[in-house]
């Protein structure tokens, strides 16, 4: 009996603080969507630099992959807010939080792009120049297309992580999903409740995206028997 | 007119000298076929011509101008000799008529209504209008090449360059695409056809060289290639060749 008592008041405490989070909810979405969109651009534009074949540009692409790619990204968003503005570059907060979470995803994703830009058979480059093709129109209209394709499923993964690791926005005092949980949590002491209801947004979310992947996967592969 | 030279060219691959020195010409409506044995250069010497691969030494010469090697000379270089691979290597993410199409499109900024009519009258002479919006996944070898075919020519190309075009395919899919290529000599399409096919060396020609080890050793009609061959290692290479 006391543990659907407990049962009942856990859920009816979740439901009550769920209205809550609906700031927080919009906060995560707009941290992820526009980290994913700029880190695409990044992305692909370190692929781009790499394509040109110009030596300072190339080790400027690596440089920033490796930085990333060897720090932790909490240490990536305190440099965001509190490095750049000893720097004297000032941004507002949200912004540092996207440029930072962008700037982190931009180094995986470009890191996808190249395996799937390598994995393009030798044949699709050397029929688009022999039509005469410049490298920009090749890499347009033949090579990125295709890679871009096959990237799909593991963009997707990284843009799951994107929804999760924006939560660390919350640690540069972004009111996201997860500061809203830790404030709700200190101020109505119903802890499991409230992160309950944390869990079940990053799980909705995470899950809604994982749907439109699926049918982007399916719409672009059309072209297969 | 004379459409293609090369003077001396040389290539190497590290330390391999692969070309020792090729002196070529091709004139206007002459078909050359190019024979020899594997690994004696060929397809190396085909792609110098576009410069999909880069020569070490010596000249190729389009219409009487040396090309330069810079980016823009060998774009426009590339735009009037067109290519026809042993992979077909259409585009797998175009369609066939966007295939066809995409020299016309995206290197000759052709409007889009213009260069799919250009393209599907392209697509009538190789017999393959009703594939227009197929994508390449789902046809054969032999459909393929035909498509294949069908986008170089789209460029009017003044010469057009076939590495083994048959070799990749099935047996009973070769003949097809000869035929479309029988037809292109007969239009008076100017062709350098590196082949295996005897046959279609010997009939379709103008001219025959034998490659070997990276020199023209042998050049002449297909009379006097396949009838009165002179050099002992053209005989040979003839006689490995069951015709
Ligand atoms: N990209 C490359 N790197 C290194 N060596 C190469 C390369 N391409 C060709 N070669 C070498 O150059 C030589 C000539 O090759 P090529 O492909 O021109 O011969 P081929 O006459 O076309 O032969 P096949 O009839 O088998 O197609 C071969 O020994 C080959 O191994
Ligand atoms: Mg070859």
């Amino acid at each position: 009996m006391e543990f659907f008592e407990n049962a009942l008041h856990f859920l009816t405490s979740a439901i009550d603080n769920f209205p809550k989070f609906f700031p927080g909810i919009i906060a995560t979405l707009q941290l992820s969507v526009l980290s994913i969109i700029l880190g695409t651009v990044f992305g692909l534009i370190v692929n781009l630099l790499k394509m040109t074949k110009i030596k300072p540009l190339c080790m400027l692409a690596d440089l920033y992959v490796a930085v990333v790619r060897g720090t932790p990204l909490l240490l990536q968003l305190f440099f965001m807010f509190y490095g750049l503005p000893q720097m004297g570059i000032y941004i507002d907060r949200f912004s540092s939080a996207v440029a930072g979470l962008a700037f982190h995803n931009g180094a995986y994703i470009s890191e996808i792009f190249r395996g799937s830009i390598q994995a393009i058979p030798r044949g699709q480059h050397e029929a688009a120049k022999a039509i005469g093709m410049t490298k920009l129109q090749a890499f347009k209209n033949v090579i990125f297309p295709q890679a871009f394709k096959h990237a799909v499923p593991a963009l997707g993964n990284q843009f799951l992580l994107a929804i999760k690791d924006s939560s660390l926005a919350s640690v540069i005092t972004i009111t996201e999903t997860m500061m809203l949980a830790r404030q709700l949590a200190a101020a109505t002491f119903s802890i499991f409740p409230v992160y309950f209801d944390a869990a079940v947004i990053y799980m909705v979310l995470t899950y809604a995206l994982n749907v439109l992947l699926r049918k982007l996967e399916k719409r672009l592969k059309v072209n297969e028997r | 007119m004379t459409i293609l030279e090369t003077k001396n060219l040389h290539k190497k691959f590290n330390k391999a000298e692969v070309l020792k020195g090729i002196d070529f010409s091709i004139n206007q409506g002459e078909v050359v076929s190019i024979i020899g044995s594997s690994g004696s250069g060929k397809s190396t010497f085909l792609r110098c011509l576009n410069f999909l691969d880069k020569k070490d030494k010596g000249d190729i010469i389009f219409k009487n101008n040396i090309v330069e090697n810079k980016a823009a000379s060998i774009i426009e270089l590339r735009k009037h000799v067109g290519m026809v691979f042993q992979s077909f290597n259409l585009f797998f993410n175009m369609t066939v008529l966007k295939n066809v199409m995409s020299g016309l499109v995206i290197v000759n900024k052709e409007e889009k209504s213009l260069a799919e009519k250009k393209a599907m009258e392209l697509l009538d002479k190789v017999g393959l209008t009703e594939k227009a919006h197929v994508y390449p996944e789902t046809m054969s070898g032999g459909q393929l090449q035909r498509v294949a075919i069908a986008r170089a020519l789209a460029m009017s190309p003044d010469v057009v360059l076939f590495d083994e075009p048959t070799s990749a395919l099935d047996p009973e899919l070769v003949a097809e695409v000869l035929a479309v290529m029988k037809n292109l000599a007969k239009e008076g399409c100017t062709m350098i056809v590196v082949t295996h096919e005897m046959a279609f060396a010997r009939e379709v020609s103008d001219r025959v060289i034998f490659l070997h080890e990276g020199i023209i050793t042998e050049e002449g009609t297909p009379d006097e290639i396949f009838n009165h061959p002179k050099n002992e290692r053209l005989r040979s290479f003839l006689s490995s060749m069951s015709f």
